[in-house]
């Protein structure tokens, strides 16, 4: 039995690339091992969740949960290791704001079954067999976890003491948390830690200037200026309000920012305060002598270049919003 | 935290429908601690007496007054605070009249409504912090763009007010388009003569000497805000002192070199060192480098030894300048041009010999002009025929949509004139809409349609007219099927935006509207006011107007200045402004293109933006932007704005 504090990464409803970050630590990941026992991670380590049960609470010093909660397996789970662990944070995007799997918010559970196993032009499935809870077939049953009605993100199931924001987490950002979590000098509960405090244009090199913007520009249209805030030459650019912290590898890379580090601090709703800054600076041209009905056709055809608005600015964070989904 | 609730009946118009009885009560209930107090008519006389011993009394924390819009009173209450050795920010205003009491039919409603209103003020004003105003030394000086009368009358009131002023002119004399003119309508007054007792104030009035008048002279670049104002101006090199030379003409005797004269209508020469026209103000001509020979390499100073003033008057060295001025505020007087009619296809503009636009025409009248105030056509022969082309490339949306305003009054001022100098002329006017607003202008109207040569024509659109000339050199004017001849065309195009009008609007933050004009704060209310502080219009830079108009517009924006600003006295700054925490800012420079004010300007060194508070008004459009959340509404901020959500809600 080691004596070291005990690591677990979990993976809830994700995609994978959380883990991916945490191996991305490399040769660093020897320097973990050292410091803690890295005993869970389902995706690496052979462990099981009776292992987890067997071990009294609070026995695990810091788990990483990523993911956002889909199934009833993913709250149960939210709940053991809540329970076993000294910290619990939310590790990514999905764990702290839904981010993707949340977007499914805008559908019902019915919805999403439909699609998958039956509307959907790849699928053959004569029987209309809906694979969902226990599922009887001719040659038994199969059990599989039931769908919530909304995904959740982990603070709205249990009690979350630090939040880590990235679509992956920025693997230097996760080796930061782990030295302040082994420096024991932590920061108050509730903090969201492994980030900045400002947005990415604080990252981001490119030159800034005014803005003042006569049409958004999709990134398959064009070759964006490398040096040029790529806001300004139209780009739906989410950098404003994203937190920094990341070191904008995307804008680095010409790209623009999705915003998977989420609202900075002290705002709470990312994709409301993206449309009130693009609403800002919008330039709809000279609107004198024109009706409200020709004012508002020129608004459509500008905000037609964004095809889903849900998909562009609640990508990470609609459980977390305001908004939340479809009611 | 204690807040004191002052409930105003307002006579029957609140009680009638709200019950002070049920507010007492269900204040009592609501967990922030509070008093209320009924009044009958808060904003009375004894009503304020009675609040302001209240408050010295009780000594609340925070103050809430139900009663009626804070437009009316918010500034009367606030004083009761201050009186009361209060901080007068400390205090929220429900306006339980015209958004409850009047708009609610049911008084069960509206008590309901007004209980709920008040909480969220409560919990509103707990989160309030005392704002103090602050003071701001000014500069009382002015800098006046443009010398036509709007700005000529402006300069010459601010100096006789015991302000400096520094007047920039562009061209090399003062007096704007009119001193180019013979006679004006409605009146038919010489325009020289009529402007001359201004112009002669202003150079050398009694309080000439608080006038620095700069002709030759742009406006290049200006820092800072109102009150405090530095303007860099560009002198180009008249080389003619303006306060030595008298005006002999000497120098223009002895001068060898000459070129086209625009003011002649190209048709005559000038020397290159002239006057602009006889007659001009300043009395002293100007050189023309481009004109004369010492700048194609010629060694000639002709001139100054002709000059009897001695060597100083006449300076062949002198080289452009950049100055700068402090000043508090600016008026933007830069006037107006017209519309190239060259633009608008068949009126024969630069094309046809004798097709005149009607500033052209205005030097043909002029004894300064090219003939000496003759009309005559090239050919030299007085025309027996004249064709007056009203509203070219006006009320076209082709070219500008709207109606110039004056055109039609100089029009039938020019049918008065042409008439009394060729009385056999037949002079056609082809209009599409005729314009005599205003109790004069019907005078010369009058004269040219019951003078029996006059014809009107109407025409639906421009393109239905054409002007030609046949082939044996007589012009027609054809208009819908029928052909007139015309020895003389006189076009009246639209009214535009003087050239440099967009430098102005980029160098100054001035915006313009959709024909170019600079646009008023308010086009009704405040319409001698641009929508930056202390920068005041005045005149046709504005919009297309008369000299009458052009003139009071002058006073107007004097008077903005002249209360604005005073000597000796500072201006409050209004604390309920937006701020940026440098430390939260990212630099993402989204909130300065959002500022109707151009209060926000971006600091380089500490990579944030600044909010200049004399200019912030205090809007909030830039807190709403603020991606980063960094920009804090001081009196609006969110946890305030929140907090009255909450509290009307729950």
């Amino acid at each position: 039995m080691s004596e070291k504090p005990k690591l677990a990464v979990y993976w809830a409803a994700s995609c994978g690339g959380c883990e991916i970050a945490v191996v991305n630590l490399h040769e660093k990941l020897l320097d973990v091992d050292a410091a803690l026992d890295f005993m869970f991670c389902p995706c690496l380590l052979d462990t099981k969740k009776k292992d987890i049960e067997a071990l009294p609470d609070g026995a695990i010093a810091v788990t990483l949960f990523n993911g956002a909660l889909r199934t009833d397996e993913n709250v149960e789970m939210a709940h053991l290791l809540r329970r076993k662990s000294q910290i619990l944070v939310a590790f990514g995007s999905c764990a702290k704001g839904g981010c993707v799997p949340a977007l499914a918010n805008f559908s019902t559970p019915e919805q999403l079954l439909n699609t998958v196993y039956l509307d959907n032009p790849s699928v053959d499935n004569p029987d209309s067999i809906i694979p969902c809870g226990t599922t009887g077939f001719p040659g038994g049953q199969i059990h599989l976890p039931g769908l919530l009605g909304r995904v959740k993100h982990l603070a709205q199931e249990v009690d979350v003491d630090y939040s880590i924001p990235g679509c992956p987490p920025e693997s230097h950002q996760i080796w930061n948390v782990i030295e302040v979590i082994l420096s024991g000098d932590l920061p108050p509960k509730g903090s969201t830690i492994g980030c900045g405090a400002l947005t990415v244009c604080d990252d981001c090199d490119r030159t800034k200037q005014e803005k003042r913007i006569t049409a958004f520009r999709r990134n398959y249209e064009f070759c964006p200026e490398p040096e040029i805030c790529l806001l300004e030459q139209g780009m739906l650019c989410m950098g404003i309000a994203t937190r920094s912290g990341c070191g904008a590898p995307c804008t680095k890379a010409n790209m623009p920012c999705t915003g998977c580090y989420g609202a900075p601090e002290g705002i709470s709703d990312q994709g409301a305060k993206m449309v009130a800054a693009l609403g800002s600076v919008m330039d709809i041209g000279d609107t004198t002598d024109l009706s409200e009905d020709e004012i508002a056709g020129r608004v459509d055809a500008f905000l037609a270049a964004i095809p889903d608005y849900a998909g562009m600015f609640y990508k990470y964070t609609l459980a977390s919003s305001t908004l939340g989904g479809k009611r | 935290m204690r807040t004191g609730i002052y409930f105003c009946n307002c006579g029957s118009n609140i009680a009638e429908k709200i019950s002070a009885t049920a507010v007492v009560e269900a204040a009592a209930s609501f967990p922030e601690q509070n008093y209320v107090a009924t009044v009958d008519f808060i904003c009375s006389e004894d009503g304020k007496l009675q609040f302001e011993e209240s408050l010295k009394a009780e000594q609340p924390d925070r103050v809430v007054v139900a009663a009626c819009s804070p437009r009316d009173h918010e500034g009367t209450f606030r004083r009761c605070l201050s009186n009361a050795g209060i901080n007068p920010y400390l205090m929220q205003m429900v306006n339980i009249r015209e958004q409850i009491a009047w708009v609610t039919e049911d008084p069960a409603v509206a008590t309901q409504k007004a209980i709920r209103a008040i909480h969220g003020a409560v919990c509103r004003v707990e989160k309030q912090l005392p704002l103090e105003k602050k003071q701001l030394e000014v500069c009382p000086d002015a800098l006046v763009i443009g010398a036509g009368p709007a700005g000529m009358k402006a300069a010459l009131a601010l100096a006789e007010a015991g302000r400096t002023v520094t007047l920039l002119e562009r061209t090399p004399f003062i007096g704007g388009l009119p001193v180019r003119f013979e006679e004006l309508f409605p009146a038919l007054e010489c325009a020289p003569c009529m402007l001359e007792p201004l112009m002669g104030e202003l150079l050398h009035g009694e309080h000439a000497g608080r006038i620095e008048l700069m002709t030759m002279s742009e406006l290049v670049e200006v820092t800072g805000f109102y009150g405090n104002f530095i303007a860099k101006i560009r002198q180009k090199p008249r080389h003619v002192s303006l306060r030595d030379c008298i005006g002999c003409g000497e120098c223009v005797e002895v001068c060898p070199a000459s070129a086209t004269n625009e003011f002649k209508n190209n048709v005559s020469l000038r020397k290159a060192i002239d006057f602009t026209f006889a007659g001009v103000l300043p009395n002293a001509p100007f050189l023309d480098q481009a004109t004369c020979i010492r700048w194609q390499g010629q060694e000639c100073r002709a001139c100054k030894d002709a000059c009897p003033m001695g060597a100083d008057v006449i300076n062949l060295e002198e080289q452009e300048t950049v100055v700068e001025r402090r000043i508090g505020s600016i008026i933007l007087a830069s006037g107006s041009g017209l519309y190239d009619a060259a633009h608008v296809a068949g009126m024969g503009m630069g094309t046809l010999q004798d097709v005149y636009d009607a500033l052209q025409f205005e030097r043909l009248l002029s004894s300064t002009g090219p003939t000496g105030g003759q009309i005559v056509t090239k050919a030299g022969q007085a025309p027996r025929t004249v064709a007056i082309i009203h509203c070219v490339g006006s009320l076209d949306e082709a070219h500008k949509p709207y109606c110039s305003g004056i055109c039609c009054q100089y029009a039938f001022k020019f049918n008065h004139l042409i008439s009394a100098k060729i009385p056999e002329a037949v002079i056609t006017h082809y209009h599409r809409e005729l314009v005599l607003p205003g109790k004069e202008a019907q005078t010369l109207f009058n004269h040219a349609v019951r003078s029996g040569k006059s014809r009107l024509k109407r025409y639906g659109s421009i393109a239905d007219l054409a002007i030609s000339r046949d082939t044996n050199g007589s012009m027609l004017v054809s208009s819908e099927g029928e052909a007139f001849p015309a020895d003389l065309v006189i076009l009246c195009p639209a009214v535009i935006p003087a050239e440099g009008t967009d430098q102005l609007s980029a160098l100054l933050d001035v915006s313009l509207d959709s024909s170019g004009f600079f646009r008023e704060l308010h086009a009704r209310t405040d319409a001698a006011q641009s929508s930056i502080r202390g920068v005041y219009l005045a005149g046709s830079c504005r919009e297309p107007m008369d000299i009458q108009k052009a003139i009071q517009e002058g006073m107007a924006a004097v008077g903005h200045l002249l209360s604005g600003l005073q000597p000796g006295r500072t201006i409050d700054i209004e604390p309920i402004c937006a701020e940026v925490d440098e430390t939260r800012c990212s630099g993402c420079h989204l909130c300065v293109s959002v500022c109707p004010y151009r209060a926000i300007s971006f600091d380089t060194e500490h990579n944030a933006s600044s909010i200049n508070a004399v200019l912030c008004c205090g809007c909030g459009t830039c807190v709403a932007a603020c991606p980063s959340g960094a920009i804090t509404g001081h009196h609006f901020t969110n946890e305030q704005i929140m907090a009255e959500m909450e509290g009307v809600l729950k």
